[in-house]
């Protein structure tokens, strides 16, 4: 049961810092989805947790649970990886059109709005 | 002690630091001037307590908080689907 639980200490150097990158980025996340100003900049910061901070603790996981013998859960994590990356842009997409049409302007004046120029010509 | 060090503790360690960061994004879930932002907290929301939980399943060896994890980002997709939908008027 020793030999099964036992890693070689290079494997969790790289556990460790996957970990780690994966908190910074949630992190980062997270400040941003409570100082930023406008409605647009927090949906920005919060693909930030949905990415990078979701792939960075899960590959993590990931590579715990197959360098452990556990490849039923390494399996789980990968589908839930492709799964994660597959999704967020649908959500996200979603999310800013409905911001759009309920009428969420940014703070400052707009550079560049294609969406609304189509919006009005038909 | 080297019997009692082989657990992989930080994984726990970070489990509790995503819960803490999921604890976090309740303020902005609580104050969000519109619906739009309750919506993107509460994605963050799912985020985060998917990625506690399959930390704390592979801390533990029970494969049953991945189940309960996986479920839970499908229905946290889901979710900000059917809220965008709704606030667009196409539902």
């Amino acid at each position: 049961m020793m030999d099964a639980v036992n890693i070689s200490m290079a494997v969790r150097i790289i556990i460790d810092i996957l970990l780690l990158i994966g908190f910074y980025f949630a992190l980062a996340g997270v400040v941003g989805l409570l100082r930023m100003p406008d409605s647009y900049c927090r949906m920005q910061s919060s693909t930030n947790v949905a990415t990078l901070g979701m792939l960075g603790a899960l590959i993590a996981a990931l590579v715990y649970s197959a360098v452990t013998g556990a490849t039923g859960m390494a399996i789980k994590l990968g589908c839930l990886c492709v799964f994660n990356i597959i999704t967020n842009p649908i959500a996200s997409h979603a999310i800013c059109k409905a911001a759009y049409k309920l009428g969420i302007r940014p703070k400052d004046k707009m550079v560049c709005d294609d969406y609304g120029e189509d919006q009005t010509d038909d | 002690m080297d019997k009692e060090d082989l657990g992989m503790t930080e994984l726990m360690i970070f489990a509790i630091l995503y819960g803490i960061l999921a604890l976090i994004v309740c303020v902005r879930l609580y104050k969000g001037p519109s619906s739009v932002d309750r919506a993107v907290a509460s994605d963050c929301v799912d985020s985060l307590t998917t990625v506690s939980l399959a930390l704390f399943a592979v801390f533990s060896g029970r494969s049953i908080y991945l189940d309960i994890s996986m479920t839970l980002a499908v229905l946290g997709f889901l979710g900000t689907v059917m809220i965008s939908r709704y606030l667009e008027g196409k539902l």
